[in-house]
């Protein structure tokens, strides 16, 4: 679900620095976010992604700018005073609490409430997670997947203007992870509330998100949809950072570039253009390209190379192949389609590719 | 026969202990062997000590104010220590931490000298009070520090997150979760108070304290079988304390879910 | 200066408030007050060497602070060395859900009442005391040995007697922090069980070594009921020296000046132990 970009902004930070000491975490982070919206901080440990969501919740001070939520300057705000609430890493489930109380915490301080309506919310919100008829046991008699239920439930329970979820999914196995992001996905559909998660799972914020903004080193490097952001990653770390991707030497001048083991061609045939000059980089993604078989014809270009390596994964194999003009040899993935042979170390392999997929960098970055 | 040493220790370490009930059961009036007959009069002549009971009563008072201000000191030293960072904290942290590397001989003779020499004011159970909770001040921060340590700050951080303010937070968080380490302070700060006597034997004026009376009778062979009989009460409410602690312990673990992999102390 | 630093200044404002006023003080007071001189019943507060001249030359001063020294010492390497196995059995060899029964059955005799503990002593080593009835009553001996009480040696087994849950408490928290794999890859890079524990549990025990001998060293010097209860005018150590200067001679100055003697030798010795133990962990 993706908004237009008009809509007034939820959230908007103008400006943020951040100082440890002498450590800058946080360099000037300009970011809207939209009502409703499902949305990603994502980056390498240490790009200042958690930071920046404890910026938000009031738990991090700014060194310089604003926050301000639903049009209200919440910079000097207290964490407390604010509409939004957390889903931390460890969970922070209360152990000496039940479940049901853990869930009703919050609702204490609603003196409009009375005691019935409270229990009503608590168990509205355990059914909501999935949880209905857990409400009196002890917090320390859950497993990883509930006590993550149990948080949701605790911080959706007040309606927040934004929930937000530091590496929910961290502590939980491959299987569990792969359940709960389609989990979220449903809660945040079914709540309309913002949901803003740092991550440093690319694969998990490509999955969930609307919008992604990608972190390095304390600032926003690329903040885009997932599709545009894997598609068209403004640099090389980006590139790096989301996906697998082929970084092969390249060469511009004046309206065309060579690309190290893949040829020459016209700049305007490519799918995104740097505009530089000179010694550069290009890139592409394994499985815009397939290496053919023999008396398999193409309408693409065709390379020539070596397998030097092969990895399979069952449903995909991976191979690396050595290109004629070029030492580092490139990834291709491939399906394994029945009956499809896979090819051995060594052998002589005719690669298939697009212009279109490739895509020129600036050089260094 | 790792075994058998360690038994023979245990053997070691008991045997002095088990005298007690023996001397203290036991119808003769000198503590020697051979042991004469049963009786139970040296517990009878408990009730009658007048000495004993006021000494008693003042080691009470001084053991349950020493014990009830040490934590509290070390709850703040604690918290200061395993939350924040400000300047100083390795030197001030240090000197609290001093008494536990310091003889008692020396607290003793300093505070006996600034009281007495510097300020002329009158010995009394207050002195001895304020010394006790010197030294009981830093068990206390070193367990509850384990306490504190073992808390999960987003604990805190949640709930804030929830609408509670820091206050109240302590009072339906930090406080519900760390009364393990608080009621293991509170007992270990009483019983180190109880059983001091070098400092007491110097701090204290005319009114005694239980191990200060208890030296003054070891002079006098007649009260020793009466102080035999005290000390094997004192030997079972020590074993009723201990197993309080202990399971209040284990009521700790079983609280934040941590698995019992038996650290005492 | 942030929040964090002024909460945390706030916090430890009062127990520092305590220690410097009734700990840096005093010690403080103590030592100017080491300065002065008894003048019979009044203090001369003319600042003087006197009291440290006569507590270093004295014959009588230094002996009892050089049995102190050796009587501690002792007490120290006998206690830790009866500790370790003990500590090494619960640690390594009590399944881990009993582990804190024995913990539990070491500790109880260490809340007993100290003084009933060593008094205790001077019954089992007395003339008529628990050993001597068991050697007559077994015809070992026709006569109670004399030598039992009333020496140092009684000082040395009454105080590792008082000290030893002190010296296994620490012993075995650092040997259940031991990695226990860290013994399998010994074993499995070929050491045996033997040389496993000098190459890797030793060494990995150190700390926990270290603190024992200082926990037991530091009270041992200035103990003062032990010497006086079992010591016999033979084992009598600073402590007692000090508390006659105060109590009995009446010459606080000179006991002042003898405590500060005390503590800084003690201080030396446990920062040169600390020191040695650094050195040696590097070592190896």
């Amino acid at each position: 679900m993706s908004l237009a970009p008009e809509t007034e902004p939820l959230i908007r930070l103008r400006g943020i620095q951040k100082y440890y000491g002498e450590y800058h975490a946080l360099r000037g982070i300009d970011l809207d976010i939209r009502p409703g919206e499902f949305f990603s901080l994502l980056g390498p440990s240490g790009c200042g992604k958690t930071t920046l969501l404890r910026t938000i919740a009031g738990f991090e001070g700014v060194s310089e700018g604003t926050v301000t939520l639903g049009g209200q300057d919440m910079t000097r705000v207290p964490p407390n005073k604010r509409p939004t609430n957390m889903v931390f890493q460890s969970y922070a489930i209360f152990p000496h609490l039940s479940v049901a109380q853990n869930v009703g915490f919050g609702l204490r301080k609603r003196s409009d409430l009375n005691a019935a309506a409270r229990q009503t919310m608590v168990e509205d919100a355990l059914d909501m997670v999935g949880l209905d008829g857990y409400g009196s046991r002890g917090a320390n008699a859950l497993s990883g997947g509930q006590r993550q239920r149990v948080a949701l439930a605790r911080a959706l329970v007040l309606r927040p203007k934004v929930l937000l979820l530091d590496e929910p999914l961290s502590a939980l196995d491959k299987k569990m992870r792969e359940q709960m992001q389609v989990e979220l996905i449903r809660l945040q559909r079914q709540v309309g509330i913002t949901f803003i998660l740092v991550t440093h799972d690319q694969e998990e914020a490509l999955v969930m998100s609307d919008r992604i903004a990608v972190m390095f080193e304390g600032e926003i490097a690329q903040l885009a949809e997932a599709e545009a952001l894997y598609r068209r990653p403004i640099d090389r770390r980006v590139a790096e950072f989301i996906g697998t991707m082929n970084f092969l030497p390249a060469s511009v001048s004046g309206d065309r570039v060579t690309v190290a083991g893949l040829g020459d061609m016209a700049l305007s045939e490519l799918q995104s253009t740097a505009t530089t000059k000179g010694d550069t980089v290009a890139g592409f993604r394994p499985e815009t390209a397939t290496l053919l078989f023999e008396g398999q014809t193409t309408s693409d270009r065709v390379a020539e190379g070596t397998v030097s390596e092969v990895v399979y994964f069952g449903d995909m194999t991976y191979y690396d192949v050595t290109l004629e003009g070029c030492e580092q040899p490139v990834r291709i993935s491939m399906r394994n389609v029945f009956g499809r042979p896979v090819l051995e170390i060594g052998t002589r392999a005719r690669l298939a590719w697009s212009p279109g997929a490739v895509t020129l960098f600036r050089p260094g970055g | 026969m790792l075994r058998t040493y360690v038994i023979a220790f245990l053997i070691f370490l008991y045997a002095p202990i088990a005298l007690l009930p023996i001397f203290a059961f036991n119808s003769g009036s000198v503590i020697a062997f051979p042991l004469d007959g049963f009786t139970t009069d040296w517990f009878a002549q408990l009730g009658q000590q007048t000495e004993l009971h006021a000494a008693l009563l003042n080691s009470l008072f001084v053991g349950v104010l020493a014990s009830i201000l040490s934590v509290l000191l070390g709850l703040a030293a604690a918290r200061a220590n395993v939350r924040y960072r400000f300047p100083g904290k390795t030197a001030a942290m240090g000197l609290i931490m001093v008494p536990l590397v310091l003889p008692e001989i020396i607290v003793a003779t300093s505070l006996l000298v600034v009281i007495v020499r510097f300020f002329d004011w009158p010995l009394s159970l207050w002195s001895l009070i304020a010394a006790h909770v010197l030294i009981c001040t830093p068990f206390a921060i070193a367990i509850l520090n384990a306490s504190f340590q073992a808390l999960d700050p987003a604990l805190e951080e949640a709930s804030i997150d929830l609408g509670e303010t820091r206050l109240s937070t302590f009072r339906l968080v930090t406080l519900p979760l760390v009364m393990p380490g608080i009621v293991a302070a509170l007992l270990i700060s009483f019983t180190i108070s109880l059983d001091e006597f070098i400092i007491a034997f110097f701090l204290t004026g005319s009114d005694v304290t239980l191990p200060v009376y208890i030296w003054s009778t070891l002079r006098f062979p007649k009260l020793l079988p009466v102080i035999m009989a005290l000390g094997t009460i004192m030997v079972v409410i020590s074993i009723l304390i201990l197993t309080l602690a202990e399971w209040n312990r284990r009521r700790g673990l079983r609280r934040v879910g941590a698995k019992d992999t038996g650290g005492f102390l | 200066m942030n929040q964090d630093s002024k909460r945390g200044l706030t916090l430890i404002a009062p127990p520092l408030a305590y220690a410097l006023a009734l700990l840096a003080g005093p010690m403080l007071a103590i030592v100017l007050f080491s300065f002065w001189t008894q003048d019979y019943l009044t203090i001369n507060r003319t600042l003087s060497l006197k009291n440290y001249a006569e507590a270093l030359s004295d014959p009588f001063y230094r002996a009892i602070m050089g049995r102190s020294l050796v009587v501690s010492g002792s007490v120290t390497v006998i206690t830790v060395l009866l500790a370790f196995p003990v500590a090494y059995y619960v640690s390594f060899r009590v399944r881990p859900d009993r582990k804190s029964l024995w913990l539990f059955l070491i500790t109880i005799p260490f809340w007993t009442s100290y003084l009933l503990r060593i008094f205790l002593w001077k019954v089992m080593l007395g003339y008529n005391g628990v050993v001597n009835s068991a050697l007559t009553g077994l015809g070992l001996r026709d006569e109670p040995l004399t030598w039992l009480l009333y020496n140092a040696n009684s000082v040395v087994l009454t105080l590792s007697h008082a000290f030893a849950p002190f010296a296994i408490l620490p012993i075995f928290v650092a040997l259940e922090k031991i990695d226990r794999s860290l013994l399998e890859a010994s074993r499995d890079l070929g050491e045996n069980a033997f040389t496993t524990f000098f190459r890797v549990t030793l060494p990995l025990a150190a700390p926990g070594v270290v603190a024992a001998l200082l926990i037991v060293f530091i009270p041992t010097v200035g103990d003062y009921v032990t010497p006086a209860q079992v010591g016999g005018p033979n084992g009598m150590m600073i402590a007692n020296v000090i508390q006659a200067q105060f109590r009995d001679l009446n010459n606080a100055p000179l006991g002042a000046a003898l405590s500060v003697v005390a503590m800084l030798i003690v201080t030396v010795i446990a920062l040169g132990t600390v020191w040695l133990a650094r050195r040696l962990s590097r070592g190896t």
